[in-house]
């Protein structure tokens, strides 16, 4: 596909000064020729109104905003700390209804078959037997708990919050490149991004017709409800938080404000004859329903990891008598692994019988003796990740490396086959951004929360991440990444 | 019904918001007295000093500018405004999802001004009006406190918190000035920097004229009826608050609702005229004592209760 290639063909925008080059890159707003896609057309001719300093005004408003509320993350340095804001964009990325139908669609179908995927292997492991999946590979993940074979999960929904990672290609079409069924996070950035682009555009906001997702908090609540249905009339749901210095503090808070319920520490919490209660100022009332921002390893150091203080002990026998929901169900990161990633056309092909409508991305098992070949031999158009590591960490962007860290990964490769995947580099789309006072196109991708009880809903709207350094293609806040609302249009 | 650590946070912030504001004031107070170049400046300066517990320091005394700045801004002294602020919004940040977003935003202002690179500046540019814009806010906080948040558990906690260090600081302040050992303030400019100090100068005018006496003074802050910042005052909305919490509380062994009652009833049938016979060192030493009772047994019934009386038999 043609793309825009010189300064002339450049769209025009307020700032003239600021090319506006996307090169490879599908760009959301810009057609090849500069023209604006129709669906920005709204946008644009606010973006044409506003001078520079309105722009940079508004950015300004919209940090302060976010400073006041706390809706920061805390870095630790030697001797001090600081807490910051995950720098957020003036302008929506927006997406119109016909597309965002087939992301519903695709998202609902993949998690679907990902929780009966998640029930079989803890269950008869059919999909074992028939030698879709190496058995070794499931089996062997250390995100795999055998603790939890065998176990009855209400409704079969063991994700019940997942944030799969969209991106999309050259083309334009929209590819997962990973799901998030551990302890996604991120939610309270998608509404607080709306809440301040609300107030940036709210004219061009109504204007545009765009779906609500302030009904979040409330779609959550119903989902954690509806996994006690058979546990007690008018359960008590709790949110439960490492506590204060966890980098995603700010969220739990913010969850469990919104949905009225309590944020709990795991020393709140007591289990006695495999009952869990939180402690109030009244004595000891029951917990139904766990909300867990806790990982696996450390929501029970009586079953899990033994030097945890985070979680409570007794919880997993708790759990294992029936007497609380865990939500997200431990050892859903299995299904979530970078090499059982790799497996998903074919576990919806297997359990549903359908195509997926969502592709992956093409991806190399280096397990295999024959893709790891071929995975060193073209390591400066790959990129390498860790199977078992997440948040931008422990991955090799071979194109953007240099020769001796490409050197040094490979030997690591070699070393640990097992232990990687490869894809290949994709020019992720770019969206106009506010950079310094000048509007640039930025790499952006997307993350949409699919909800999973009794029902499994999406909803419409996303956390849209941000490469804020020109040219990367890395999203991950920890390495320097930002955000900025996503409008899904209602028609 | 609250998770007793939320209940513990609220009462915490209470007790900072209450501290950092008195010593904003004592800063205030002092900085304005030693304009004046008398013997009255030093004492007040003094006992400015005292109540906050530094000992009798005569250097401190003689660089008020320099005391106030520590006083506000050390991050060592744990009794410092800026500790104060930092702790109260570390608590609240605990309790993000139980207090009001309204209450939250003010805190956190005040934490982002006073830790601000050029809190310190702003201070040496105009001591005066920087210490009245942070009470300014502080009183925000607990107006947003009053107007938004739910009148329920957790806003009697936060208020248990402002009363129970109020009637402490007051009657501390009180005890340096009048306390049995001490030679009793006489000197009418010191009178009334301790009279503003306890933001009581004007209110005790209007019941006393300007005629400034000690037994007046004590007899306004420890038996006042209707000035908030007297301690029968203080003690009478602690055991209002006491009470209503204690009304859904399983066990009731230590009580502290009782202990504020009988403190409260104490000040409220107490003989003045004994105040001038005995002095007040008695009564404000009882005051402390029974604070810090009633701090241990809201500790004992509400929150850090032994488990296994608690589970269900």
């Amino acid at each position: 596909m043609a793309k825009i290639k010189s300064v002339e063909d450049a769209p025009g925008l307020p700032l003239p000064e600021a090319a506006y080059m996307p090169g490879r890159a599908y760009d959301e707003m810009f057609l090849a020729d500069g023209s604006v896609r129709e669906h920005y057309e709204a946008l644009n001719s606010r973006m044409q109104e506003l001078s520079p300093a309105d722009l940079a005004e508004r950015q300004k408003i919209q940090e302060q905003l976010f400073l006041l509320q706390g809706i920061t993350f805390t870095v630790y340095g030697a001797d001090t700390t600081v807490e910051r804001i995950i720098p957020t964009d003036v302008f929506p990325r927006i997406i119109p209804a016909a597309e965002w139908a087939i992301i519903e669609t695709g998202l609902v179908q993949r998690l679907t078959a990902l929780n009966m995927f998640l029930s079989d292997i803890y269950g008869e492991q059919k999909i074992l037997k028939d030698g879709i999946l190496p058995r070794e590979l499931v089996l062997g993940a250390p995100s795999f708990r055998r603790e939890m074979v065998g176990l009855y999960v209400p409704h079969g929904a063991y994700a019940n919050v997942c944030g799969s990672d969209l991106i999309r290609n050259e083309a334009g079409e929209y590819v997962v490149l990973e799901d998030n069924l551990r302890v996604p996070s991120g939610v309270s950035y998608m509404l607080a991004n709306r809440d301040a682009a609300k107030r940036a555009f709210p004219g061009t906001y109504r204007q545009a017709g765009v779906a609500p997702v302030e009904r979040y908090p409330d779609l959550l609540l119903t989902t954690l409800r509806s996994l006690a249905f058979d546990l007690r009339a008018n359960p008590q749901v709790v949110v439960l938080t490492p506590g204060v210095y966890n980098s995603a503090y700010f969220e739990h808070a913010y969850l469990a404000r919104l949905m009225g319920v309590p944020l709990v520490e795991g020393r709140d919490l007591v289990v006695h004859d495999n009952i869990v209660y939180m402690k109030t100022t009244v004595g000891l009332r029951r917990v139904d329903v766990i909300y867990r921002r806790v990982d696996d390893d450390f929501i029970d150091p009586l079953t899990f990891r033994r030097d945890s203080s985070l979680g409570a002990a007794g919880l997993f026998n708790a759990y294992r008598a029936g007497n609380v929901v865990i939500a997200n169900a431990p050892g859903t990161g299995v299904a979530d692994d970078k090499a059982v990633y790799a497996f998903v056309p074919e576990i919806i092909q297997y359990y549903l019988g359908e195509d997926a409508i969502l592709p992956n991305v093409e991806t190399f098992l280096c397990r295999e003796a024959s893709q790891l070949s071929y995975v060193l031999a073209n390591l400066d158009q790959l990129v390498v990740k860790a199977v078992g590591a997440s948040g931008g960490y422990g991955m090799l962007v071979g194109p953007h490396a240099s020769q001796k860290e490409r050197d040094e990964f490979a030997a690591q490769l070699k070393a640990d086959p097992d232990n990687y995947i490869a894809q290949p580099t994709i020019q992720l789309s770019t969206a106009p951004c506010l950079v310094d006072g000048r509007i640039e196109p930025r790499h952006i991708d997307l993350r949409p929360f699919i909800l999973s009880g009794e029902k499994t809903v999406v909803t419409p709207g996303a956390l849209t991440r941000v490469a804020l350094k020109r040219g990367s293609l890395v999203v991950n806040s920890s390495q320097g990444g930002g955000s900025k609302d996503t409008w899904v249009l209602s028609q | 019904m609250m998770l007793a650590r939320v209940a513990d946070s609220l009462y915490w912030i209470g007790r900072y918001i209450e501290r950092a504001e008195h010593m904003s004031r004592l800063a205030d107070v002092m900085l304005m007295a030693s304009l004046d170049q008398s013997e009255s400046a030093g004492q007040s300066a003094r006992i400015a000093l005292a109540a906050v517990g530094e000992p009798d320091d005569a250097t401190a005394a003689m660089d008020p500018l320099g005391a106030a700045y520590d006083l506000l801004f050390n991050r060592e002294d744990h009794g410092s405004v800026v500790t104060s602020i930092s702790r109260a919004r570390e608590n609240a940040r605990q309790v993000r999802d139980q207090i009001t977003a309204e209450m939250w935003e003010r805190l956190n202002l005040l934490y982002l001004r006073i830790t601000a690179k050029d809190a310190e500046r702003e201070f040496a540019a105009g001591s005066s009006s920087y210490l009245h814009g942070i009470v300014a806010d502080l009183h925000l906080f607990k107006g947003a406190a009053d107007a938004t948040m739910s009148h329920g558990e957790g806003w009697r906690f936060l208020l248990v918190g402002v009363y129970l260090e109020r009637a402490q600081l007051i009657a501390r302040l009180l005890d340096i000035s009048f306390g049995a050992s001490r030679t009793p303030v006489t000197d009418h400019l010191v009178q009334m920097s301790l009279l503003r100090m306890a933001c009581a100068l004007e209110p005790y005018l209007r019941v006393y004229t300007s005629d400034i006496q000690p037994r007046h003074i004590l007899e306004f802050l420890l038996f006042n009826e209707e000035f908030p910042r007297s301690i029968r005052f203080a003690t009478a909305r602690m055991e209002e608050h006491l009470k209503a919490i204690s009304r859904h509380a399983e066990a009731t062994g230590a009580a502290p609702e009782r202990l504020a009652g009988r403190l409260s009833s104490r000040l409220e049938f107490a003989d003045p005229e004994e105040l001038a016979e005995v002095g007040a060192g008695d009564i404000l030493k009882t005051v402390v004592n029974e604070c810090a009772r009633i701090h241990g047994a809201i500790y004992e019934t509400f929150v850090a209760y032994p488990i296994d009386e608690r589970l269900p038999a």
